[in-house]
């Protein structure tokens, strides 16, 4: 199929992003006019909400609250419903750039790929957030390497773009918590091409980044536990199942 | 501690493990509710294996029969563990409200023919 005839749906997981969700549409209307975006509005405490119907924003407003793992997944549904081909996570908090979807649908293409991360550390160039948090994911990427054998940089990144097959999968089954991580090895256990891209990525420029010490701990914990019982799970190797 | 009561404890504790695992694993149990459980599961492993710990917790804080202190810290853990569920179980009933007042309001407004 030709660039031009898929139908490409961005997704935007907002949670309390009044101030910075205008600035991520703008960025999407002057680099990526061809994606269609959906927000997905996770029950936001702020006046998120207000601003979207104000602008005129394509937005799901959730009922209630369901973490950042029930608010993709709503977004991986909308996108199987109707039938979308390509599906693009971008952070609603303005740290993902939409100049690099395209550049992430030609390598997806190109290189005959199911899913495609945008990774901070491949170049390191841009915000690189800190040594902590780089050290956290480097024992994740290892232990992703462990058990599904692919080498993944960035397995914390949000920026990551999918194909038909994975937007089903997902739609059925997405981690609640902290996904990312976790739905990388589902994915590549499942038999699908998973690569990295480099891109740069900002700091938040406004609200908090909800991570502390304990979080990071309990973070840890969770998520190398979550990776390591996923490859005890049965593998999916035939993919007509799922497509 | 006697030798037969440490394996059969640790057997035990491993068999409940593998039991909660398989649960995870068939997708039938959530990781973020079992993880206390597997926290606590490794816990008694590992107290099994080195009962020394337990008396020098105990010494540490001053308890001094150490199967005291064994009960004193079960009963506060299933304290904890029953108190976040509780709160838990708040939360989701709030939930559970707000989408069924959620799909009544978008009912009425579907039927009014907005």
């Amino acid at each position: 199929m030709k660039q031009e005839q898929m139908k490409k749906l961005i997704i935007i997981p907002a949670y309390n992003e009044a101030k910075n969700i205008k600035k991520v549409i703008n960025n999407i209307n002057d680099f990526a006019s061809d994606f269609d975006y959906v927000i997905i509005n996770d029950c936001s405490t702020d006046n998120t909400k207000e601003i979207c119907n104000k602008e005129n924003f394509h937005v799901i407003n959730l009922p209630t609250n369901l973490g950042i793992g029930g608010g993709m997944q709503t977004g991986y549904i909308y996108a199987h419903e109707n039938n979308y081909d390509i599906a693009v996570q971008l952070d609603g908090d303005g740290q993902h750039n939409a100049k690099y979807l395209n550049t992430m649908l030609d390598f997806l293409i190109n290189e005959n790929l199911d899913m495609v991360i945008g990774s901070r550390y491949i170049e390191g160039r841009g915000f690189q957030s800190t040594y902590m948090r780089r050290f956290g994911g480097s024992i994740l990427s290892l232990i992703i390497k462990f058990v599904s054998g692919t080498k993944i940089k960035d397995p914390t990144s949000g920026l990551r773009m999918v194909t038909r097959p994975i937007i089903k999968c997902f739609s059925k089954y997405y981690p609640q918590d902290y996904p990312e991580p976790e739905s990388i090895v589902n994915i590549v256990r499942m038999g699908y091409k998973v690569k990295e891209i480099p891109v740069e990525m900002l700091e938040r420029e406004e609200g908090v980044s909800s991570i502390n010490i304990f979080k990071s701990i309990y973070y840890m914990i969770k998520v190398s536990l979550a990776i390591l019982i996923d490859a005890l799970k049965p593998k999916k190797e035939d993919k007509s199942l799922w497509i | 501690m006697d030798i037969k009561l440490q394996i059969f404890i640790i057997i035990s504790c491993i068999l409940y493990l593998v039991f909660i695992i398989n649960m995870i694993r068939k997708e039938k149990l959530d990781l973020r509710y079992a993880l206390v459980w597997i926290l606590v599961d490794i816990a008694i492993i590992i107290l099994c294996v080195f009962p020394k710990i337990i008396d020098f917790i105990a010494g540490l804080i001053g308890i001094a029969t150490p199967v005291n202190m064994v009960f004193f810290f079960g009963i506060v853990f299933q304290i904890i563990i029953v108190f976040s569920l509780t709160r838990e179980q708040s939360q989701n009933a709030k939930k559970i409200k707000e989408l069924a007042q959620r799909i009544a309001l978008l009912e009425n407004e579907k039927n009014s023919g907005r």
